[in-house]
């Protein structure tokens, strides 16, 4: 066994440089059985030092006591079931926010001249098709990349014209 | 908002409270009144709880304040080496075996009467380190003085209790 070690943080512990941790280890070191004999006197210390806080405490009584002085237990208890739906409401108006300014942003993306929901646009692509077919004959270059553009624009004019 | 209730989060405290407190008082039934109004002071704050790091060390300052103010009116400032002295010169210390049970129970008993000797702060220290097992800072900040000042507490109590340990020990083979 190496008690130089222990010996070393014993020297420590007096000059109050031990850690919680080497404390710790003496703590264990001297609740041990086995103990060489000149340790053995500060035996007493450490031990007491563990079983302190075991014998020191008070009784379930002293709970009743108290949470009857308090008294307003119960009332605290309510509480914090309002102030725990208090978050939720929040997060629900953090929702709510988020969903109108959703639907705001998407406002200038649709016109009433316009069907311009997603299924409008699929439309006015459909459109394309047949605005091209129609007018090719006014439209004397047309290039592929100006195709859905072009497309669209006479798409809605169709549109307009067929209102 | 930080939830925190009775039941929770202050009465777990009430045995490390006591155990302060009676290291300050040295009388069981005054610490308990202690942490009893300690609980009731902590409990009537609870709206500035937000506002603090740790409720243990806020609870551990209120307590050793209250403990503190009690000693001013009752003079008692900590237990005497005559105490210690009789609880040696006892029958039962006279065993011819160091150590067997009940020997070791008095031996611990002597211990915690060479703590209660020491003066206050040292015994606040080593109580909060030795037992509770709080670092330098906590201590610090309980009892509102420097970390270096908590070395210095610990370092002069563990001497004080080597030494009287020590002389305990020369006393009772002399007494055999």
């Amino acid at each position: 066994m190496d008690y130089k070690y222990i010996n070393q943080l014993l020297e420590r512990y007096w000059a109050a440089e031990t850690t919680l941790e080497e404390e710790k280890i003496l703590r264990t070191f001297f609740s041990q059985a086995e103990i060489p004999a000149e340790l053995k006197p500060y035996q007493s210390l450490f031990a007491y030092e563990g079983s302190a806080k075991s014998n020191e405490k008070l009784g379930a009584d002293f709970d009743e006591r108290m949470l009857a002085m308090v008294g307003e237990a119960t009332t605290a208890r309510k509480m914090t079931l309002r102030q725990r739906l208090m978050p939720l409401f929040r997060a629900a108006a953090i929702v709510a926010v988020i969903l109108t300014l959703g639907n705001a942003i998407q406002k200038p993306f649709s016109d009433d001249d316009n069907v311009g929901n997603i299924v409008g646009i699929e439309n006015i692509g459909e459109g394309v098709s047949v605005a091209i077919h129609i007018d090719s004959a006014t439209i004397d270059t047309m290039r592929q990349s100006n195709l859905q553009m072009k497309g669209e624009e006479l798409g809605v004019r169709r549109q307009e014209t067929m209102d | 908002m930080k939830q925190i209730d009775f039941r929770n989060d202050i009465l777990p405290l009430k045995d490390v409270l006591y155990r302060l407190a009676l290291r300050i008082t040295l009388d069981s039934a005054e610490a308990e009144d202690i942490v009893q109004e300690t609980m009731l002071k902590l409990w009537n704050r609870r709206d500035r709880w937000d506002e603090i790091d740790s409720i243990e060390a806020f609870a551990m300052t209120i307590c050793r304040n209250l403990a503190l103010d009690h000693q001013k009116r009752t003079d008692s400032q900590h237990a005497s080496l005559d105490e210690v002295e009789t609880l040696l010169s006892t029958p039962n210390t006279q065993s011819p075996t160091p150590f067997d049970h009940t020997v070791a129970h008095d031996r611990i008993e002597i211990v915690r009467q060479i703590i209660d000797t020491l003066p206050e702060k040292q015994r606040t220290c080593v109580q909060l380190r030795d037992i509770e097992e709080k670092p330098y800072k906590e201590i610090a900040a309980i009892l509102d003085i420097t970390e270096e000042q908590v070395k210095v507490n610990i370092f002069r109590a563990r001497q004080t209790i080597r030494q009287r340990f020590a002389e305990m020990e020369n006393f009772r083979v002399t007494s055999t």
